[in-house]
């Protein structure tokens, strides 16, 4: 039987993946130890940047369980765009168009992705564009909201950088570049090839290890102490 | 790539990668590699966290260095603590724990940022108890005798595997070294009954068969029950054996080869096992049994030594020194108590040596005492020891015995020395030896000597001072080198202006450091850049602790004693006394390598290493040891202010 308010999305019923989802979340504690988090860092490689039109393509993550990478619990996915088109984002990123045809589309995916989230937080380098176009593309293939808090590696690099050579008049080096690789190297961690969504999570996995152990020397306890080092100085306070 | 359809089955290739390169890892097949590396996780700790701690910490899991590095240490009872080694990339933590199922034996702390591959215990167990190449890799680097500590970087990156190593632990049976049938008695038996017995028949352990049938073998008393469950408990004596003894008996099947007996004891802590043929007990053998196998012992060679009844019996013996040296690296030694153990064997084949010679040439007409100097002297030999030594004697009285004594310690010198030389010690190029006249004198030429050096100080007396002043006894009557010690001591505290000047010799030659911490190699010549670890390296660390060790009456001649009385004399302080003792054990360690490694492709063991060769994490601790020459430095320049 045919189900009008399939096509029509504000009287669309969520999937039931975003239902759980949405539970999971209800009464949220932010105020527990860091370990007790699971943790799911992702990276997804876009078409292009373009806000509106552009889409995900290859969806790469990780989780992270008692703060120790979870090396085989890894998710990494291709999806259909819905406009196929040999753009440069697909040069950088080594994907074929042949690929993208023979990949499943991400109404198929996101639920699985999803799923693989489950409780935990979502942590991603400049994690707001992850977080847009999933945002996005849960609206449109899954009819609600992604309700996982997240976690941006860039802010807590920021941060910590900050708390390191802020000098005395609270002036610091703003040529400070956050790219993912500079900060890799910066930090000499080991090294993964970038431009593919799994390497690129495992990599934002390492720093994000690096960054939370090192950060005030490990003292940083819970999830608010976290949220609280990633603030940017000037925007906030 | 295609896209993997179990999400979470995926093989995290950098592990795989990482594994497929360390040893034992890399002997596994690529579908076993595979199955291992999904039970792998990822772990960070930064610098300066202690991730185990000797005695407290239980192991959940191996630790495999990704990057970065680690140090690990041992506390004794004072709490006085010992470096025991740096691992870097690739290294392992906790695998005797592990296999042992205790906590963690030594404490491990990160000394750069690291990140650690987690490799869960029961997957590890698992690999020892299935993959033959395991237990050989960890085993080997384990043993119960000597300190455990796994030099693995400098093993597994520096050392050649060879092929006949330790082979007897794996061709002998245990049951061709049952030495004899086993006492049984029944369970009924009384303690003191039991005791007797085994003191009547002497062993060490007793079994225990049910009452109605001798052939049941049910339990196992050993001394230690004896004295723990008996003695310390004020047990009665009368009670029956059965309230003491250990139940049911350990048990290895008599053809096993004695390396499954020896991972049984060591991972269960059970040292004596009854050995089984056709369902019955047939001895018992115990990790003593195993260790004496090992013919290539230091104990054993130094026994042999004592045992030569002529000089040329010798010869072959000082050759045996280096392998057995390997051996002890191999089993974890550190270079400072090799150095001691090489110059223990190194006395002990002189003792017999001159003992033998005094029974040829018939008694000296006065004492002497035949004096080591140098790196002798300091007991810091490695493998390539020139001879520096010389004869002091006592004061002739008359003409005719000082005739007597130079024509019979003239002899006696030249034939010692060419025992020595055929023993492959070769001459002292600079003729520092008890055949040169020179340095075959009376007890009052030889205060004159120092007196004239110590009085005149010009370079050439300042590089006399270097060699003779570290003197020791090595043979012979040790109160004429003691009472020439305290002369020196007197004399040298005397002369402020004389210490100057040999601090100040000291300071000329600087650390091997460049502003951008690069190494700085020798320029020219056949070591071109090439490292002289003992003269760039080493040598600041002798100098300063001879120095200071004159400066205040110190009698040691051994650099880390030396660092070590100026500790306690509280001249150094503690973080000073402590990063030169770590900077210079470890340069010894490297240096010690290198030899061997030159040694054993028949290349003449010298001191010039190529910093390429170096990993990372030596390198780095090489530099660090480098800066604390520095600090050695302005330290003596506090002490022996210019002008």
């Amino acid at each position: 039987m045919f189900d009008y308010k399939e096509c029509i999305p504000w009287l669309r019923k969520p999937h039931p993946a975003l239902v759980k989802n949405r539970e999971l979340f209800a009464d949220f504690n932010q105020g527990r130890p860091l370990h007790e988090y699971t943790f799911v860092v992702c990276d997804t490689e876009l078409t292009g940047l373009n806000k509106r039109k552009d889409e995900i393509i290859s969806i790469g993550a990780v989780r992270i369980v008692n703060l120790q990478v979870e090396l085989c619990q890894t998710f990494h996915r291709y999806i259909q765009p819905k406009n196929i088109d040999p753009n440069q984002a697909t040069l950088v990123h080594r994907i074929t168009p042949q690929e993208l045809k023979a990949a499943p589309p991400m109404d198929e995916v996101l639920p699985e992705f999803v799923e693989f989230c489950g409780d935990a937080l979502i942590v991603g380098h400049f994690v707001g564009i992850d977080m847009h176009f999933l945002g996005k593309a849960a609206r449109k293939s899954l009819g609600g909201m992604i309700s996982n808090p997240s976690v941006d590696t860039m802010r807590l690099a920021r941060g910590y950088e900050e708390a390191k050579c802020v000098d005395f008049y609270g002036n610091c080096d703003q040529s400070q570049s956050y790219n993912l690789d500079v900060l890799s190297e910066q930090f000499n961690l080991p090294r993964f090839k970038p431009h593919d969504a799994l390497e690129d999570a495992l990599q934002t996995a390492y720093l994000f290890l690096y960054l939370i152990k090192k950060f005030k020397h490990g003292g940083i306890k819970t999830l608010k102490e976290l949220y609280l080092a990633g603030r940017i100085r000037g925007l906030m306070s | 790539m295609v896209v993997a359809g179990d999400v979470h089955s995926e093989t995290p290739e950098v592990v795989v990668e990482f594994l497929a390169n360390i040893m034992p890892f890399n002997e596994l097949d690529s579908e076993k590699l595979h199955e291992v590396a999904r039970h792998v996780k990822v772990d960070f700790f930064p610098k300066g966290v202690k991730l185990l701690t000797a005695g407290e910490t239980e192991l959940s899991h191996l630790y495999l260095i990704q990057q970065g590095g680690v140090k690990s240490s041992i506390s004794d009872d004072e709490g006085e603590v010992t470096l025991k080694d740096y691992r870097g990339e690739g290294a392992y933590i906790g695998a005797l724990p592990i296999i042992r199922g205790t906590a963690a034996n030594l404490d491990i702390e990160t000394v750069e940022d690291t990140f650690c591959f987690l490799l869960p215990r029961e997957i590890f167990l698992d690999l020892i108890n299935t993959q033959p190449g395991f237990p050989q890799y960890y085993l080997k680097s384990f043993s119960e005798k000597i300190v455990t500590t796994a030099y693995t970087e400098l093993r597994s990156h520096k050392m050649t595997r060879r092929g006949d190593e330790d082979l007897y632990l794996f061709s002998m049976q245990v049951g061709d070294i049952v030495k004899q049938d086993p006492c049984v008695v029944s369970v009924d038996t009384s303690i003191q009954q039991a005791a007797k017995l085994m003191a009547d028949a002497r062993i060490g352990s007793l079994l225990i068969h049910s009452p109605e049938n001798s052939e049941d073998i049910i339990g196992i008393i050993t001394d230690r029950d004896l004295r723990n469950k008996v003695l310390a408990q004020g047990r009665d004596y009368a009670e029956p054996v059965e309230n003491i003894m250990s139940s049911p008996v350990g048990t290895v099947l008599s053809q096993s080869v004695c390396f499954d007996a020896l991972l049984r004891m060591m991972s269960t802590g059970i040292h004596h096992l009854g050995v089984e043929r056709k369902g019955k007990i047939i001895g018992i053998i115990t990790s003593h049994d195993i260790m004496l196998l090992q013919g290539n012992s230091p104990y054993s060679l130094f026994k042999e030594i004592g045992k030569q009844q002529e000089i040329r019996g010798l010869y072959p013996l000082s050759q045996k020194i280096p392998e057995m040296i390997r051996n002890l690296i191999k089993e974890g030694a550190k270079a400072g108590n090799i150095a001691r153990m090489i110059s223990i064997l190194n006395d002990h084949i002189l003792e017999r040596l001159l003992t033998l010679l005094e029974y040829e040439m018939g008694q000296p007409p006065l004492d002497y005492c035949w004096l080591l100097m140098g790196s002798e002297g300091r007991r810091e030999q490695t493998f390539k020891t020139d001879q520096d030594n010389a004869i002091i004697y006592a004061d002739p009285k008359n003409d005719q015995e000082r005739e007597a004594a130079e024509e019979y310690f003239t002899e006696f010198a030249r034939k010692a020395i060419d025992h020595l030389v055929n023993c492959g010690y070769p001459l002292c190029p600079g003729e520092i030896m008890a055949v040169n006249p020179k340095w075959c004198q009376p007890v009052s030429v030889w205060k004159n000597h120092f007196e004239q050096w110590v009085a005149a100080p010009d370079p050439q007396e300042l590089l006399h001072a270097t060699i003779f002043f570290d003197f020791r006894a090595g043979f012979g009557k040790a109160s004429l080198a003691t009472s020439l010690r305290q002369h020196l001591n007197e004399i040298t505290q005397r002369q402020e202006l004389y210490l100057l000047h040999l601090a100040r010799e000291c300071m000329a030659g600087r650390a091997p450091l460049s502003f951008f911490k690069n190494f700085i190699v020798e320029k020219d010549g056949e070591h071109v850049n090439k490292l002289d670890i003992k003269r760039q390296g080493l040598t600041p660390f002798v100098n300063f602790a001879r120095v200071l060790a004159l400066k205040h009456g110190i009698r040691e001649t051994n650099t880390l004693s030396r660092l070590h009385v100026l500790f306690k004399e509280k001249v150094l302080g503690d973080e000073l006394w402590a990063m030169a003792v770590e900077a210079y054990e470890m340069q010894m360690q490297l240096r010690l390598i290198h030899q061997l490694n030159q040694l054993e492709s028949g290349i003449m063991p010298d001191n010039h290493i190529d910093p390429a060769s170096l990993s990372d994490l030596e390198k780095r601790m090489l530099r660090d040891s480098f800066e604390v020459i520095e600090r050695l430095h302005s330290f003596l320049k506090t002490m022996f202010p210019v002008g």
